[in-house]
């Protein structure tokens, strides 16, 4: 898969170029970086729904920082287990979760910077 | 301000949209995490816009929806669903159970701007008609106050004329009307009933405009002719109100006619028996001869009350329906107290 690559001046153009409320959603998320993982590792133990919903809500936190690779593998999973089927789960969930830290690390780098 | 309900388990979606809210000015968001609680917060308080997630634990966009529409007053303010782009079946389900638009996920500050701008629009349209409907409400009811007030006073002063041209006065007719009311009351009469005899007991000799002056101001004892022509006041007053459109002077047309018929049949002008002469007739009937009974003309003193009262007792089932006359004892104190509020000498109260 393709690193992640921050396109700021896509993401600035869908927050109206609003360099604040930006800077806000990037320590959003990565305040909540551990509670996203502790709840998708939760849900992979517990039922498809709640792996559906985690997945959903990884899906939204990526799209919104314009990361559509990381968008697409959190899909594939909400799919997954909304049809019920998710042999590989693990795996899925392993990856998205190394997904969800290389974004973050590129958005600690621009916080840090 | 506009009240902004959210309601998104996402807290960076809260405070994102929040923000954005914020920034469109004249707006104050309201947040919630969980559905239920917001739902909560809605059975106390109307939103003028709700922005719900369709995705969360528990109750999702959907349920929230058909919950929220389902309280008291909130079916026409404005909903915006947040969706993920591949949902479209999701949006189906949405807009027919009650969501006005959506906001695509990831948020676009333009889009986002635009639509709840739109439904801020619709919200405050929708306030300015309802604001409106309700003025005009008011204004309708406080005219129709005015016009009711007017008929009342017109009634009133119409009922005076015929009485100018007569020995009685404008207190007879005060007394006589609340005399009615009292019967009636005591008749267990629903309150618009007895308000309307009231108000139409007045007009009951307003035939006597159309009676000549040589018989109607005659000092001495009509002739058996002269007391026919004096009959004729009664349909004379029917004439004059009948076929109105005022349901207060339909009731004092029928008053005109049949409040001296007699219980026993031998009254005029038809002669009508029992319970064949309308009840209002026969509620006016007792009223009008105990005041009559009881006032001073220049052809006769005033009885003392309990010999009108007698006369009252011994005139039932014969004069009197008896009903009418045991209800005007029983409001003894409350014809007293009218006696003393309505006396001759003092000018009319309109």
């Amino acid at each position: 898969m393709n690193p992640y690559v921050l396109d700021k001046p896509a993401i600035l153009e869908r927050l109206g170029g609003d360099e604040d409320i930006f800077a806000m959603m990037v320590d959003m998320f990565l305040n909540e970086q551990d509670n996203n993982r502790q709840a998708l590792l939760a849900a992979l133990a517990a039922d498809s729904a709640a792996l559906q919903r985690e997945a959903h809500t990884i899906k939204g936190l990526l799209a919104t920082f314009s990361d559509g690779l990381g968008a697409e593998l959190a899909q594939a999973l909400e799919y997954q287990a909304k049809s019920g089927l998710v042999d590989d789960a693990q795996a899925r969930v392993t990856e998205l979760l190394a997904r969800v830290d290389e974004v973050a690390g590129v958005l600690r780098g621009l916080s840090a910077g | 301000m506009h009240k902004v309900l959210i309601i998104d388990d996402s807290e960076i979606n809260l405070t994102l949209i929040r923000a954005l809210v914020l920034k469109l000015g004249e707006c104050e968001p309201v947040m919630f995490d969980h559905p239920l609680k917001a739902l909560e917060w809605c059975r106390g308080n109307v939103p003028d816009l709700v922005i719900v997630d369709y995705m969360m634990p528990e109750m999702d966009g959907l349920r929230f929806i058909a919950a929220f529409r389902a309280l008291h007053g909130r079916t026409e303010i404005p909903v915006l669903m947040i969706t993920a782009n591949d949902q479209k079946d999701v949006r189906y389900e949405a807009l027919l159970g009650g969501a006005n638009d959506f906001l695509t996920k990831p948020i676009d500050r333009i889009e986002f701007s635009a639509r709840v701008r739109n439904m801020l629009a619709l919200r405050t349209g929708q306030k300015f008609l309802a604001d409106r409907a309700a003025h005009l409400a008011g204004e309708v009811a406080e005219r129709t106050r005015d016009i009711r007030e007017r008929e009342r006073e017109l009634i009133f002063r119409i009922s005076r004329a015929a009485e100018f041209r007569d020995p009685e006065t404008g207190a007879h007719i005060q007394r006589m009307a609340h005399y009615s009311e009292i019967i009636a009351r005591g008749l267990d009469l629903d309150a618009a009933t007895c308000n309307l005899i009231l108000q139409a007991a007045p007009l009951h000799d307003v035939g006597k405009i159309g009676i000549r002056d040589h018989i109607l101001l005659k000092p001495g004892k009509l002739t058996p002719q002269e007391f026919d022509i004096m009959k004729q006041h009664a349909m004379l007053g029917y004439d004059l109100l009948k076929d109105s459109g005022s349901e207060i002077l339909q009731a004092g047309a029928e008053i005109a006619r049949s409040h001296h018929e007699k219980y026993d049949g031998s009254g005029y002008p038809r002669g009508l028996k029992g319970n064949a002469i309308p009840l209002f007739g026969r509620i006016v009937a007792v009223a009008d001869v105990f005041d009559a009974l009881t006032s001073e003309r220049p052809y006769k003193k005033a009885w003392p009350l309990d010999d009108a009262m007698r006369f009252l007792e011994e005139g039932r089932s014969t004069h009197f329906d008896p009903l009418c006359v045991e209800s005007f004892i029983a409001g003894w104190e409350e014809v007293l107290e009218v006696r003393q509020r309505f006396r001759d000498e003092e000018a009319p109260k309109i």
